[in-house]
C-alpha cells in the first residue's frame, strides 16, 4: 500500500467516524445554543434510534434479558434497511417533541444543574428500560447487502475500488454521503428559512426575541424535535458500524460534546468541523499509537480549550 | 448543619422565621466541636445498630464490611457534596479522583509500602493533584460546560487507564496485586500494635478498618465543618447564590472555585484510598463515568443542600443496593428503579431525602401557624 493510499484510507476512516460525532452533535448545539438547554439524554435518542433501526431492518433473536422470557424469542420486522432510515428519525422526532413538552419545559426556570441531573436520571431510564428488555449482550447490526425500496435498489455493502484509495468498503462512503447530505438540510434549514431566523435569534439573545412578539414556543418544539431525529438517523446509521449494546447511548454522547466544545456552541459549522477534528484525530492515531487512539481526542480538546475557551468557531458572546 | 437545611431550600421567608427560633438543634448545630463529637457518636454506635444489635440488625441484615463501605461512600459524598452543594458546581467526573486514589494507593501498596496510613496518604497527595490539573481545564468555561468536560476528563481518565498505561494498572482486570499491610506496621511508636491485621475483630465496633474508617470520617467531617465555618467556605456559599456579585466584591472566583474542586476531589482521593484498604482491589470500572454518577445520585437523593444529606444518601444508596436489592425480585430493575426515583427527586423533591426529614421535623416541633408558610416551599 503506498503511502497516499494509506492517508486516504485514514482520512475516509476519520470522516466516517466524525460523521457519527456530527450527527448528534448538531442536534446537542442547537438544542443547548437556542434552549440552553443541556441535554444528558441525547445519547439515549440514539440509543433509541439504534434499537428501532436495528428491529425495522432485520429480525434478531434475543436469548437474555425479559422479552426473551416474555416469549418473544424473535423480535424485529426485517423490512429492511432503507425503509429503517426513514421511519426512525420521523418516530425519535416526535420523542424529541414529547421530551421538549413534558421533560424540558418544565425545566428551561430551574437551574442548569438540575436539567442536567434530569437529563442524565432520563438517560439512565432508557439505558435500563433497554438492557431490561432486550439484554446486556451486543447485537449484531449486519446490513443486508442490497437494499430495496420500491424501484429503487441498493448495494449497501461489499468493497469498491477507488482510483487513488484502493478497495474500501462501500458503506463508509454512504455514511459520509448520507451525513453530508443531513448536515448541508439542516444548514439550509437554520440559514435561509424564517424558522431558521428564529432559532438563530434566539441563539442569540432569546428574551430580545421573545419581546419582539415571536413566539418562540414551536421554534424550540422543533429545534428539539430536529435535534432529536438527527440523533436518531446518527443511531441508525452507527449502529451498523459498531456493536449494539445498552451502552452505545453514553459512549458517544461523551465525544459528541467535546465536538461541541472544540466547534462552539450553536455552531453547525463548528460541529462539523469539531467532529471532523475528532475523527481524524481517532483515525491517525488508530494507524499510528492504537492504544492512545481514546485518549487523543480528550488531549486535543484539553489543548482547544486551554487557547480557544469558545471552541474553534464559537463566539465570545455565547460563552457565559 | 440544621441551619444550612434551612436556608437552602426554602425562601427568605422561611429562613427569617428559622434564624428567630432558637430550637435546641440549632444551638446544637451551630457549635463545630458538638457537630465533629455527634459525627463521632454516630460512627460509633452505627456498626452496633446496624451488625450487633439484637432486634434491629436482624431486621436490617446489615453487615460488617458494608458499615465500612458506607462510611467510605459517605465520605466521598461529603467532598462531592462540598463542591455541588456549596459552591453550586456540577461535576460528572468525580470517578478520576476516586479511582486515580485508588490505583495510586494499589500500585504503592503493592510496589512500596502496604500500611493502609501511608496508602491512604499517597492515594489522597494523586487524587489532588490531578484534581488539579482536571480543574485546571475544565474550569476554563463555567456553569453547563463544566459539567460537560468534568465528564470527558473523567471518561479520558478511564481510558487512559484501560489502554495506554496498562502496563501499571493491568488494564480491564482491573489492579490485583494489592498488599495491605498492618494498621500501624510503619510507626515505631505504636510498636504494640505494629501487627494488628485490619480483620482483627474489636468487640463493639467490628474489626480494626472499621476503627481506623470511622476516625478518618470523624476527621474528614471535621474538615468539612472547619472548611463551612471559615470565611474561605463563606466565599463558596457567595459563589453558589450569585457568581457574578461575587465577582464584583473584588473576590477572585476562579480561584476559590479551583480550590473547592481540589479540596473535594482530596475527599474522593481519601475515600478512593480507604476503597481499595477495604477491598484490596482496584477495578477498573472504579474511573468509569458510572463511579461519577454514582457519587452524584447518592449526594442528591440525600439532599445536597446540608452536610448530613449527601451522607444518608450514600448509606441509603448502598443499603439497598447490597440488602434490599440484592436477594429479592427487584434485583434486575434495581438500576431501573433508581433512575426513575432519581428523576423523580430532581423534578419534585430537589432537596433530597434529608430536606424531607428536616422539613417533618419542622412540621413536628412547630405546630404554628407559620408550618404553612413554610410547607408552601
Amino acid at each position: 500500500m503506498s503511502i497516499v493510499s494509506q492517508l486516504a484510507t485514514i482520512l475516509l476512516n476519520g470522516l466516517q467516524q466524525g460523521a457519527i460525532y456530527v450527527l448528534v452533535a448538531i442536534g446537542l448545539s442547537i438544542i443547548l445554543g437556542t434552549l440552553k438547554f443541556v441535554n444528558f439524554a441525547h445519547g439515549a435518542l440514539y440509543l433509541i434510534g439504534t434499537y428501532l433501526g436495528l428491529l425495522i431492518t432485520l429480525t434478531i433473536r434475543v436469548s437474555d434479558g425479559k422479552l426473551a422470557e416474555w416469549g418473544f424469542g424473535q423480535v424485529g420486522l426485517g423490512w429492511g434497511f432503507l425503509p429503517a432510515l426513514i421511519i426512525v428519525p420521523i418516530i425519535v422526532f416526535g420523542v424529541g417533541l414529547l421530551m421538549e413538552r413534558f421533560v424540558a419545559r418544565p425545566f428551561y426556570d430551574r437551574p442548569d444543574t438540575d436539567q442536567i441531573l434530569l437529563t442524565f436520571g432520563l438517560a439512565i431510564v432508557v439505558q435500563e428500560a433497554f438492557k431490561i428488555l432486550f439484554g446486556g449482550q451486543s447485537y449484531n447490526f449486519a446490513r443486508p447487502a442490497r437494499t430495496s425500496l420500491g424501484p429503487l435498489e441498493l448495494q449497501l455493502s461489499g468493497p469498491i475500488s477507488l482510483p487513488v484509495v484502493g478497495t474500501i468498503g462501500i458503506w463508509r462512503l454512504y455514511v459520509i454521503a448520507i451525513t453530508a447530505v443531513l448536515v448541508a438540510l439542516v444548514y439550509l434549514l437554520i440559514e435561509y428559512t424564517d424558522f431558521g431566523l428564529v432559532v438563530r435569534a434566539g441563539t442569540r439573545d432569546a428574551e430580545m426575541v421573545r419581546l419582539l412578539g415571536v413566539k418562540i414556543t414551536r421554534p424550540y418544539l422543533m429545534v428539539f424535535g430536529v435535534g432529536a431525529a438527527l440523533a436518531g438517523i446518527a443511531g441508525v446509521v452507527g449502529g451498523t458500524l459498531y456493536a449494539v449494546n445498552p451502552n452505545i447511548g453514553m459512549d458517544v454522547l461523551v465525544p459528541s460534546f467535546l465536538v461541541v466544545v472544540i466547534g462552539g456552541v450553536g455552531s453547525i459549522r463548528g460541529a462539523v468541523v469539531g467532529g471532523i477534528l475528532i475523527g481524524l484525530t481517532l483515525s491517525s492515531l488508530v494507524a499510528v499509537a492504537p492504544q492512545w487512539s481514546q485518549v487523543g481526542i480528550y488531549v486535543l480538546a484539553a489543548i482547544i480549550l486551554l487557547t480557544r475557551p469558545q471552541g474553534l468557531l464559537g463566539s465570545e458572546e455565547v460563552a457565559p | 448543619m440544621n441551619d444550612e437545611t434551612a436556608e437552602q431550600p426554602t425562601g427568605d421567608g422561611g429562613s427569617v422565621v428559622e434564624s428567630g427560633r432558637v430550637s435546641m438543634w440549632e444551638r446544637v448545630g451551630d457549635s463545630e466541636r458538638s457537630v465533629v463529637a455527634l459525627t463521632a457518636i454516630v460512627v460509633a454506635i452505627f456498626p452496633w445498630l446496624f451488625v450487633r444489635a439484637p432486634v434491629i440488625s436482624d431486621l436490617l441484615q446489615g453487615y460488617q464490611s458494608l458499615a465500612s463501605l458506607i462510611l467510605i461512600w459517605g465520605i466521598f459524598a461529603l467532598g462531592f457534596n462540598l463542591l455541588l452543594g456549596y459552591t453550586g458546581l456540577l461535576s460528572f467526573g468525580h470517578a478520576a479522583f476516586w479511582g486515580g486514589a485508588a490505583y495510586a494507593a494499589g500500585i504503592f501498596s503493592a510496589s512500596v509500602s502496604g500500611s493502609p496510613i501511608l496508602m491512604v496518604l499517597f492515594g489522597t497527595l494523586f487524587a489532588v493533584l490531578l484534581a488539579w490539573i482536571l480543574g485546571f481545564v475544565s474550569l476554563r468555561r463555567g456553569g453547563i460546560y463544566f459539567s460537560i468536560l468534568t465528564l470527558a476528563f473523567g471518561q479520558m481518565a478511564y481510558y487512559l487507564a484501560l489502554s495506554p498505561l496498562q502496563g501499571l494498572t493491568n488494564g480491564e482486570n482491573g489492579f490485583t496485586d494489592v498488599t495491605v499491610g498492618n494498621l500501624f506496621g510503619f510507626l515505631d511508636a505504636f510498636a504494640a500494635f505494629e501487627s494488628i491485621p485490619l480483620n482483627t475483630p474489636v468487640p463493639l465496633l467490628g474489626d480494626w478498618l472499621y476503627i481506623f474508617v470511622g476516625a478518618i470520617t470523624v476527621l474528614c467531617v471535621a474538615a468539612v465543618v472547619r472548611i463551612l465555618h471559615s470565611p474561605y467556605g463563606l466565599v463558596f456559599k457567595a459563589i453558589r447564590e450569585n457568581e457574578q456579585r461575587a465577582s464584583f466584591v473584588g473576590l477572585n472566583v476562579w480561584r476559590y472555585k479551583l480550590m473547592a474542586f481540589i479540596l473535594s476531589g482530596a475527599f474522593a482521593g481519601v475515600a478512593g484510598s480507604l476503597f481499595v484498604v477495604h477491598g484490596s482491589y482496584v477495578p477498573v470500572e472504579s474511573l468509569y463515568w458510572t463511579t461519577s454518577g454514582e457519587i452524584v445520585i447518592m449526594t442528591v437523593l440525600g439532599g445536597v443542600g446540608s452536610m448530613v444529606g449527601p451522607m444518608v444518601g450514600a448509606g441509603v444508596y448502598l443499603y439497598v443496593e447490597n440488602v434490599v436489592s440484592a436477594n429479592s425480585a427487584i434485583q434486575p430493575y434495581w438500576h431501573l428503579i433508581l433512575g426513575l426515583v432519581f428523576v423523580a427527586v430532581i423534578a419534585l423533591f430537589p432537596e433530597g431525602i434529608w430536606g424531607i426529614v428536616g422539613r417533618l421535623r419542622d412540621m413536628i416541633s412547630t405546630p404554628s401557624p407559620d408550618t404553612e408558610q413554610e410547607g408552601d416551599n
